[in-house]
Order: C-alpha cells, then sequence, then structure tokens
C-alpha cells in the first residue's frame, strides 16, 4: 500500500516537473518580447523640432499663461493641461486631420501618420510645458 | 487699416512694434513687415555687486541685435487664409503659407534696480549670487546651471560670475525666453543653445530664428482684428515665484528684492 503510494507519488513528481520544464520557455519569451518595446528616446530638443515644423505654437500661442486665447482656442498651456490619452485621440486623429501643410519638412504626413515614437514625444514635450520644467545653461 | 492700431503698444512681453504689414504674393507665401523694439530689462541682485555687469549687458545687447538681425523665414505653415483686400485673416479657411519676416530690430539691454521698474509684460534677467539647481544630460551625466528659466516668456536667472566667465550666457538665456529649446546633440556643438560645458560655438540656426520670430509675432491673427488684446505675462509675480522655487537653490541678495 506504502509502496503503491509513493509510486503514485512519484509519477505525479515527473508529471509535475515535465510541465514545469515545458513552461519555461514561455517565460523566457516574454521578458524577450518586453525587452524590443521600448525603443523610443525622448529628447526635448528633437521633440520642439517637430513641434516647430507642425507650427503647433502658430495657433496654440505659447506665452499664454491662460488655458484658452480670447478666440476660445486652447493655448499651448491649454493642451498641456489636457489628458495625454484625450490629446492623442484629439489631436493626431480627429481634429486635425486634413488640416496640415502640404510644403515644409513634414510635408507628406498628417499629425496621425507621425510615428507612434514621434507622437509620445510630442504628448511628452506638450505635457512638459504645463509642468514648467527649467532650462539651464552650463 | 486695422494693424494702426497696434503700432507703440507691447506685444508679448517686452517687444513694441511699429509699422506693421503684411503682404501676400498670391502664391503660398507671406511677407510680415515691421520695427520692433525689444527691451530685456536687467536686475542686479548680487551680494557684492557686479563691476563688470555693464560690459556684459552691452555684449548681450550685440548678440541679440545681430542674431535677430535679417528676420527670418518658416514654410509649411498653416494658419487661416489671409485676406489682403479687407487686411484680416479668414477664421473659416485654413492655408498652408511660407513666411517672409522682414522685421527690423532695435534691443535694448538696461539696468534696473528695484521692481517697481518692471512693468507687467516686461522680459528680466536676475544676476544673482548662484544657482544649485543641476539637471541630468541625456548622456546621464550630472551638470549644474549657470543660468535657469522655464521658457517661453518666463524671467530668466543667470549667476555672476558665471556670467562673467561666458558673455553668451545672458543671450542664451533670453533666448530660452524667445521660445528656443537647449540642444544636448553632440554633432551641434556649433550652436548657442548648445548648452554642455564643451560648448563651441554660437550659432543660431535659421529654423531657430524662424521659431523667435514667430514667437515675436505670435498673435498674428490677433493682429488683424479690430480688438487687440495683449497677452499678460505677469512678469512681477512669476519673477518672485521663479527666484524663490526652493529646487532651484538660487541665492541672491534678498534685501536688493523690493
Amino acid at each position: 500500500m506504502v509502496l503503491k503510494t509513493i509510486k503514485l507519488s512519484l509519477g505525479s513528481l515527473l508529471v509535475l516537473s515535465f510541465y514545469a520544464c515545458k513552461n519555461s520557455p514561455k517565460k523566457i519569451n516574454s521578458i524577450t518580447q518586453i525587452k524590443s518595446i521600448d525603443t523610443c528616446r525622448y529628447y526635448r530638443y528633437d521633440a520642439g523640432q517637430i513641434v516647430s515644423n507642425l507650427s503647433c505654437k502658430f495657433c496654440h500661442l505659447s506665452p499664454n499663461l491662460q488655458i484658452k486665447d480670447d478666440r476660445g482656442w486652447p493655448t499651448f498651456r491649454g493642451l498641456a493641461a489636457i489628458d495625454s490619452l484625450e490629446l492623442i485621440n484629439y489631436v493626431f486623429t480627429k481634429k486635425h486631420k486634413g488640416w496640415f501643410s502640404k510644403v515644409g519638412p513634414y510635408k507628406a504626413a498628417k499629425m496621425d501618420t507621425l510615428s507612434n515614437c514621434e507622437i509620445k514625444s510630442v504628448i511628452r514635450y506638450i505635457k512638459d510645458f504645463g509642468r514648467d520644467i527649467p532650462m539651464s545653461s552650463q | 487699416m486695422r494693424f494702426a492700431m497696434l503700432q507703440n503698444q507691447p506685444l508679448t512681453g517686452g517687444i513694441v512694434a511699429k509699422n506693421l504689414r503684411i503682404s501676400d504674393n498670391g502664391n503660398g507665401e507671406l511677407s510680415l513687415y515691421g520695427d520692433f523694439t525689444i527691451t530685456l530689462k536687467v536686475l542686479d541682485l548680487t551680494t557684492n555687486g557686479a563691476p563688470n555687469l555693464n560690459s556684459l549687458m552691452t555684449f548681450t545687447q550685440q548678440v541679440i541685435s545681430n542674431k535677430l538681425r535679417g528676420g527670418g523665414y518658416k514654410s509649411g505653415v498653416s494658419i487661416h487664409k489671409y485676406n489682403e483686400n479687407q487686411k484680416a485673416f479668414n477664421k473659416n479657411k485654413i492655408w498652408s503659407y511660407s513666411i517672409r519676416y522682414n522685421f527690423n530690430f532695435m534691443v535694448n539691454v538696461i539696468q534696473i534696480n528695484m521692481l517697481s521698474q518692471l512693468k507687467g509684460n516686461d522680459f528680466v534677467l536676475a544676476v544673482v549670487d548662484t544657482i544649485g539647481h543641476q539637471f541630468t544630460d541625456q548622456y546621464g551625466q550630472i551638470q549644474g546651471s549657470a543660468g535657469l528659466t522655464q521658457g517661453a516668456g518666463w524671467p530668466a536667472a543667470v549667476s555672476y560670475n558665471s556670467w562673467l566667465r561666458n558673455k553668451y550666457f545672458g543671450a542664451h538665456e533670453f533666448f530660452h525666453t524667445l521660445d528656443l529649446n537647449d540642444i544636448e546633440d553632440g554633432n551641434k556643438k556649433n550652436r548657442l543653445m548648445y548648452h554642455l560645458s564643451d560648448n563651441s560655438g554660437h550659432v543660431i540656426s535659421d529654423a531657430e530664428k524662424g521659431d523667435m520670430m514667430q514667437y515675436i509675432v505670435g498673435n498674428i491673427n490677433d493682429m488683424a482684428k479690430k480688438e487687440y488684446s495683449n497677452i499678460n505675462l505677469n512678469t512681477v509675480s512669476r519673477v518672485r515665484i521663479f527666484l524663490n522655487k526652493s529646487i532651484y537653490a538660487i541665492k541672491y541678495n534678498k534685501a536688493k528684492f523690493r
């Protein structure tokens, strides 16, 4: 009886070990995938260049302290106060669709055809504007 | 002409415009004309005085004048369509323009001794003893700060001893006020806005000039309106907030801040 129980236990252990070994490669795969995602780096100057080339500040005035100007348009500070996800949805896919310039460095691109990394960078640049991050000279 | 009412009154910050005019060549290019006076007020808040302040201010005035000279150019700008006959922008149409800025600049850098000499919309550069703020550059190195600002329209500060060491720091900080960004790209060390210690030049690019011109006439749509309202930068309040932010660790003579 005791021998039978020991045999059964060893059998279960063997089956469990088999599945444990079989599952481990999946974990390694998922770690590899996470590592390969994060290739987008933020550089404030480069993001500023995109904003400059898009001429965002021509309409969304950057000196204003208020979040809307007297035309009722969001200022740049006003854009910074908008939730990031709402900014992506509103700015890059709806509001500006078809409004973008046909000449200049981004002439082939509408705002909603910027790469994901460029969009992320622009969103961070806009959000940082509301955080009043200091600029230093060294 | 609607621009007539804009003459001789302050625009954004310490900017006063005269002879503003817009011309549309009918082929996608707007030419903007105007004579601008830009005033930067320098507030000496040093504990032991700044004996070379006058020469630093003269140098800064020359650099700002030189860099703004000749106006600027920006292509691919989407704004409201300009109606040459009505001298106004049509709010129902978006148009793509190249903009040529044919601007003349008179730059004044003047010293003030007390806060009461600052008005609501002025540009100001505070000269202080030291700035303790540190930042991490894109290469992961921790750097100190010789000058500091928060960007477009904000007051700026520069430590006197650092300004003596590098005469361009005053102009660098002021160009942040005109909305330029810092550069850390190792291929652009020759640029005035490159802000790491191995800077090797003082170039302002054409694109940067275009951005500054755009900032200077930031209210271009408003300019063609009957009722024009200035942006209120509230400089006096902001200089107080800026200088006293604990994380910036700015040391200056508080007795002079009156």
